[in-house]
């Protein structure tokens, strides 16, 4: 349950390059979150409209895309998607050998501003 | 109008823990994150891993815990420095938590400087702080799940020392399983299992950290 220091960090971020670039609204704020990076989009968004109102951000909307674990086996070749946060096996052979390409993103990709 | 950020959230905490991990690097320290659940052995497997190092090292610690100084003053009665950080709710320590009480702590009289993060088994893999390296402890009473449900803690530790190895037969728990599934998460995982109360398995600990620095 660290989604309120992550709502505190994006608003920091989205705050400076307000200031840095004249903007005085944010309207909407949208977010790439990995499916394994650990974070549960609903308690974002709580801690993020709790947090937000002395801010800059007082009227925004946290938007997040989730992004699933994928990759591909090495074994195989394939490449794969997963429902879960993590995989043991590759989905499609079975082997162990499979490397994780995308999943832990936690990232701020753009923001509707005034 | 829409603005493209492309920033990483947990950015200003990375730039911190690396500010850090250079002053770390050039006090010639070697700092390890120790994380678990409340009352897996944290405290206890340091105070067996001071014990059994402090001839060879150097030894700090930081302590980090929501409220209290009870692991700060069982540290302390070890003989090494030791600073105490209250988070006040906090369920992990942050970069910009150690770098606030570094002033406190005499990097240059230390070889190795462990850091014991708050009692949690999700928050603190998240969280850099300015490590060379993560371990964790977990008590083989917690159970053979642990590695499925809380994934990324095993996937960031480079050590997985199983305590209270002691009590294995007294509880439904496949430490087999339990192995398989950390390896699975992370093939680089070494694995100790020991126990705090008899002393089982703590020279392998101690001999495998003394020759990481």
């Amino acid at each position: 349950m660290h989604e309120a220091s992550i709502a505190l960090s994006i608003l920091d971020v989205i705050s400076e390059r307000c200031n840095a670039e004249g903007y005085s609204t944010v309207e909407s704020v949208r977010l790439k979150i990995g499916r394994a990076a650990g974070i549960m989009p609903e308690a974002l968004v709580f801690t993020f409209d709790a947090a937000k109102h002395d801010t800059l951000a007082r009227d925004a909307e946290l938007v997040i895309d989730i992004v699933p674990l994928g990759g591909y086996c090495v074994r195989c070749g394939g490449n794969f998607e997963a429902e879960d946060a993590y995989v043991l096996n590759c989905p499609l052979c079975g082997s162990a050998d499979f490397k994780i390409e995308r999943g832990y993103e936690m990232e701020i990709v753009e923001m509707e501003v005034k | 109008m829409k603005v493209k950020v492309v920033t990483r959230i947990l950015e200003a905490n990375e730039r911190l823990a690396e500010e850090n991990r250079r002053k770390f690097r050039e006090s010639g320290v070697f700092v390890m994150n120790l994380m678990g659940a409340p009352g897996a052995g944290k405290t206890s497997l340091l105070e067996k891993t001071i014990e059994g190092m402090k001839n060879r090292k150097r030894i700090g610690v930081i302590e980090g815990d929501i409220a209290g100084t009870d692991d700060a003053e069982r540290i302390n009665s070890t003989g090494v420095p030791v600073v105490q950080i209250n988070t006040g709710g906090a369920c992990h320590l942050d970069a910009n938590m150690i770098s606030e009480v570094l002033p406190d702590v005499p990097l240059g009289e230390l070889d190795l400087l462990i850091v014991e993060n708050v009692g949690n088994l999700v928050c603190p893999a998240e969280f850099k702080v300015g490590e060379d390296m993560k371990a964790m402890v977990l008590s083989i009473s917690e159970g053979h799940d642990k590695p499925l449900k809380y994934p990324l803690m095993f996937q960031e530790s480079s050590a997985l020392v199983v305590n209270k190895i002691d009590l294995l037969p007294y509880v439904n728990v496949d430490i087999d399983k339990l192995k398989r599934d950390a390896v699975s998460l992370n093939p680089a995982l070494k694995i100790f299992e020991v126990s705090c109360r008899t002393g089982q398995g703590l020279e392998k600990w101690i001999e495998w950290l003394n020759g990481l620095n």
